[in-house]
């Protein structure tokens, strides 16, 4: 356990986001001379916005990762929990906090029926996951037939537009709520260490007297949870219902921890890392539309940047010289 | 969107010059968009009212579940097996429907491309859609008439997949080049149908550049939403904004002021005219080689269903305007491109 | 997949040896799947309308032939515990060079078909390369690679399709060697039959297998890991590029969105059927004629269900309860053959 604290948890903290949160800060300054209004006020804002709710999304994948998993269904958990929040709510006429706790419950059950399956039957969760994605858009399609719901009610929508102070939107406070707790679960909380010891090695995890099954089916709860309060976010954000929220989570949500330095093997997971590895992207999509770039340019640009974080996170285990036994699959 | 759909459906049926409904039992059609969209929902009680007013054997809306390629030449494919012999399809590949499309015309049925035409050539009889060249050329033009002649627009727009997008960029263009270097096209945001992505992009458009742009001109459903959404959240009325189609968000938004007015497409006349067309060609009617096909980039067998502007004093009642160019079309389609036996 | 060692309930061959074959066989993936299959075409075939015409089994088999191969080309690489994500984005890329060489090159098609398929074999080589010397796992590699191949397509390309291709291309499509069977169903039950003999009996086709299942034993008995991997991730790349040329052939052009934004609409085939078939995720076991009844048996019900007028959102809902009732059946049936073996 000693040996796993070490290796896992103080490098992930110590160092880990230091290389994105650099780079992060090197591009605002460099936009930011080039397009002034890049910190207007209202930029501010919409960029925070955008990386409040990305951030939730890459937190809900995170989780899963330091499991040494992945979780295809997260975002058509988030999709199904946003139309089930608005569908009661237009439908029903549920009122808000009552359709917001059922939502949420949602979102949680569908995270713990996939992490139950996996455990009791200890399939590869890609599978599961995939299994859940068809289901979970499948069930989210054939109750909206692809039509959006429009009844948000205005409180939701205040909540989507509105900001705390300045140009700090309202979405930042569950976004850094969300944020702290998982960064309490993985420094403080036994289940946050479970999870990255069975990420590290499930082996030595078990032999050590963690039970297994709690603790995938605990990470899928997590992730569930993570996924229904984007979804929510993002029915704020958009003000309606839409079905196809949900549908382009995946790449990203990928993309952002291991820009930020998480192992797809598990075990090691950044919070602060994924931060600014949710904040390089939102700045890459928004530089691009400010300085009109084909938009095709964007996806080869996300793809190259998943390349150069996964050498630089390469390099540095080298140097670390800490190579890990486990083969790290073809 | 059926209370919309039901509204428009009862103002048509009052209207129209009663079609000779023919009683055949034999079409079947299927409205069969390339995959889920608000825009179609229309279609769905286009079919149901062609269906009575016809007396079509069924004018059903069948729809792929995503939009995939695959799914729809599935789909298609299914309801040929099904019994269907007449499609109004809207392609989800101006090329890539064209097979499937040619498989249904060899197995006996006849297909019309609907609001968006196949490239020539193609087995479809025609093609039946908005000119949406024409219509992001007249909503340019009413936004650049809002702007006072002269200014900046940015145009967003939808996927770059579909056929209709380039034919759309051009026609803003266009509007904007007519104007001799005093309007100017600064901007085109393009594949961005899809609320997060048209969410993200509009809104980092605007909050660097708003300050430099005068008009916005949407040619797309999500992109209108959430520009209309924008205007409102930054106060903004200054940004003349010329939007498309009716949805609930862009019809408020232009009642309160933020948005100018709105290119209505017509898709519930889509579904009706097709279905009454394809009704018509199995019960001895042919098409007119010589009729006034119109012609776009895509192809020369065009037919127009319609294009209006609504806006602050008209949007509260677009029904009717919608209801309006339907009606007109149908009482004069016999007459223009039918020859009945 | 840090649990693979979890996921593998049995090694392979060991576990039921004390069975006869014949009992083997009956408990075996393909068996079950088989019998599925017969049973939901004779319900279909009895009570839906149409299910049988020539058209309906014409289409469905020829649907049949393109989902087995994308399911193949997926194999191919599931074979060493990898994945790629990138099959659809290496399949859209083959089909643009195609119809690239033979439009605007003017290359005939007998030239413009080799080419096409080793511009698939040569990503494969791309992807493959990268995943043995960066010692990441080949979803996130693929997972970049699936958005650069698909970026530089479309950059290239301008999305705009070639639809002048040779009248021959389209014709091939729409060929029917006899009334109901599509010649693209006959490639596939060809290139079935190549693989079976590969991983049977070429050196090569069992080193992949045993790099699969062990890679350290494998390594330990002299088989270069890292050069067997390139070589499955190149086989993925071949079989992707033939998935690509016969979705053309049926499409009679190139076209940028056959497989959807960046290739993604391949990647349900890709994982059903070879999953369905009995296609280990962890590796070292294939299951090419699995492969091939998983995507017979999704068609078979995908089309059923459109006759029956379920609705057409719900078949999504329908596609996925499949996929999680096949694993856990398997799963089901190897803790049976387990204990049954063990005694």
């Amino acid at each position: 356990m000693a040996a796993i604290r070490d290796s896992a948890l103080t490098r992930a903290f110590d160092n880990d986001w230091i290389g994105p949160g650099l780079v992060s800060l090197i591009a605002v300054v460099a936009i930011s001379m080039a397009q002034p209004a890049f910190l207007s006020s209202f930029n501010i804002f919409v960029l925070m916005s955008a990386i409040s709710v990305n951030m939730v999304i890459a937190l809900g994948q995170l989780v899963i990762i330091g499991l040494g998993q992945m979780n295809l269904a997260l975002g058509s958990i988030g999709g199904l929990v946003a139309i089930s929040f608005v569908g009661v709510i237009e439908r029903y006429g549920v009122p808000v906090p009552l359709a917001l706790a059922f939502a949420l419950g949602i979102g949680i059950a569908a995270g713990m029926s996939s992490g139950y399956i996996i455990a009791r039957t200890m399939i590869s969760a890609f599978i599961i996951t995939l299994a859940g994605l068809q289901i979970f858009k499948g069930i989210n399609l054939g109750i909206t037939e692809a039509q959006p719901f429009y009844g948000v009610p205005e409180a939701v929508k205040t909540f989507g537009q509105a900001s705390v102070i300045g140009p700090l939107p309202w979405l930042m406070v569950p976004m850094m709520i969300c944020a702290f707790a998982m960064w309490y679960v993985f420094n403080r909380m036994r289940i946050g260490r479970h999870i990255l010891a069975m990420g590290s090695n499930p082996h030595a995890a078990e032999l050590s007297g963690i039970d297994p099954k709690a603790t995938i089916i605990w990470a899928h709860a997590i992730s569930g949870l993570l996924a229904a309060i984007a979804g929510l976010m993002l029915v704020a954000r958009l003000q309606i219902g839409q079905p196809t929220i949900g549908d382009d989570w995946l790449i990203s949500s990928f993309a952002a921890p291991v820009i930020g330095g998480a192992v797809l093997t598990g075990g090691r997971v950044s919070v602060a890392g994924t931060f600014f590895g949710v904040v390089i992207i939102a700045i890459i999509t928004q530089g691009l539309v400010m300085f009109n770039i084909d938009p095709f340019v964007v996806q080869i640009v996300l793809g190259a940047l998943i390349l150069w974080a996964v050498a630089v996170n390469r390099l540095r285990e080298v140097r670390i010289a800490r190579v890990q036994a486990r083969g790290a699959g073809a | 969107m059926k209370m919309i759909s039901k509204a428009a459906a009862a103002l048509l049926l009052g209207t129209v010059v009663c079609a000779p409904a023919l009683a055949d039992e034999g079409t079947k059609v299927a409205l069969v968009p390339g995959g889920p969209h608000p825009y179609f929902a229309a279609w769905e009680q286009a079919g149901a009212d062609a269906k009575t007013e016809f007396g079509l054997g069924a004018a059903d809306y069948r729809v792929p579940a995503k939009w995939e390629l695959n799914l729809q030449s599935q789909l298609l494919e299914s309801l040929l097996t099904q019994g269907y012999n007449s499609f109004l399809i809207f392609p989800g590949d101006a090329v890539g429907t064209t097979s499937v499309a040619q498989e249904l015309v060899d197995n006996g049925a006849q297909v019309i491309a609907t609001a968006g035409c196949l490239k020539d050539p193609s087995p479809a009889l025609f093609c039946l859609g908005t000119d949406t060249g024409n219509s992001a050329y007249l909503g340019a033009k009413e936004l650049i008439r809002a702007m006072g002649g002269k200014g900046k627009i940015a145009h967003f727009t939808g996927f770059l997949v579909d056929p209709n997008t380039q034919l759309r960029i051009d026609a803003v263009q266009k509007a904007a080049d007519e104007t001799n270097g005093a309007v100017e096209v600064v901007q085109v945001i393009a594949d961005i149908d899809a609320p997060q992505p048209a969410e993200e992009k509009i809104n980092a458009y605007l909050a660097a550049n708003a300050a430099g742009v005068d008009g916005i001109i949407t040619t797309a459903w999500v992109p209108a939403v959430v520009a209309a959404n924008s205007l409102r959240k930054i106060g903004d009325k200054r940004i003349k904004m010329v939007g498309i189609d009716h949805d609930e968000v862009v019809i408020k938004a232009i009642a309160d002021g933020f948005v100018d007015g709105t290119m209505l497409q017509n898709p519930y006349g889509q579904g009706f005219i097709g279905s009454y067309v394809l009704n018509r060609l199995r019960n001895g009617c042919t098409l007119k080689e010589d009729g006034p096909w119109k012609s776009n980039a895509l192809t020369n067998r065009f037919v127009d269903s319609g294009t209006v502007f609504v806006d602050q004093a008209t949007a509260p009642t677009y029904v009717n305007a919608m209801v309006g160019i339907t009606a007109d079309l149908l009482a004069g389609f016999e007459k223009d491109f039918l020859t009945c036996s | 997949m840090a649990h693979a060692g979890a996921d593998r309930p049995i090694p392979p061959g060991s576990a039921p040896r004390r069975m006869s074959s014949g009992m083997r066989l009956l408990l075996g993936n393909e068996f079950g799947l088989a019998v599925l299959i017969l049973l939901t075409a004779a319900t279909f075939a009895l009570t839906l309308d149409g299910f049988t015409s020539p058209f309906s089994v014409y289409t469905i088999g020829r649907q049949i032939g393109i989902d087995t191969m994308i399911g193949l080309a997926m194999m191919a690489v599931i074979v060493t515990g990898g994945l790629d994500l990138s099959v659809g984005a290496i399949g859209v890329c083959s089909a643009m060079l195609f119809g690239w060489l033979m439009q605007v090159m003017g290359v005939p098609v007998l030239v413009a078909v080799p080419l096409a398929v080793l511009f698939g074999a040569s990503l494969g080589f791309v992807n493959g390369f990268t995943v043995v010397m960066s010692g990441v796992h080949s979803f996130i590699i693929t997972l970049a690679s699936m958005s650069i191949f698909f970026g530089v397509m479309i950059f290239l390309t301008k999305a705009a399709a070639f639809n002048g291709l040779p009248p021959q291309v389209q014709a091939f499509g729409k060929m029917r060697v006899l009334p109901g069977i599509s010649p693209l169903l006959l490639i596939t039950v060809a290139v079935c039959a190549a693989l079976v003999v590969f991983y049977r009996y070429s050196t090569l086709g069992r080193q992949m297998l045993a790099a699969g299942a062990n890679a350290r034993a494998a390594e330990l008995s002299g088989i270069r890991t890292g050069r067997v991997i390139v070589a499955c991730h190149m086989l993925t790349g071949l079989l992707a590029a033939i998935a690509g040329l016969m979705v053309t052939a049926r499409t009679g052009a190139a076209v940028p969105s056959m497989a959807g934004q960046l290739g993604q609409d391949w990647l349900l085939p890709a994982f059903l059927a070879p999953v369905l078939g009995g296609t280990l995720l962890s590796g070292g076991r294939v299951s090419v004629i699995g492969t091939l009844l998983g995507a017979t048996f999704i068609n078979i019900m995908t089309s059923g269900l459109l006759l029956m007028r379920v609705g057409e959102f719900w078949i999504l809902a329908f596609l996925g309860m499949m996929l999680l009732i096949a694993v856990l059946a398997d799963r089901t049936r190897q803790i049976f053959l387990t204990s049954r073996g063990m005694i």
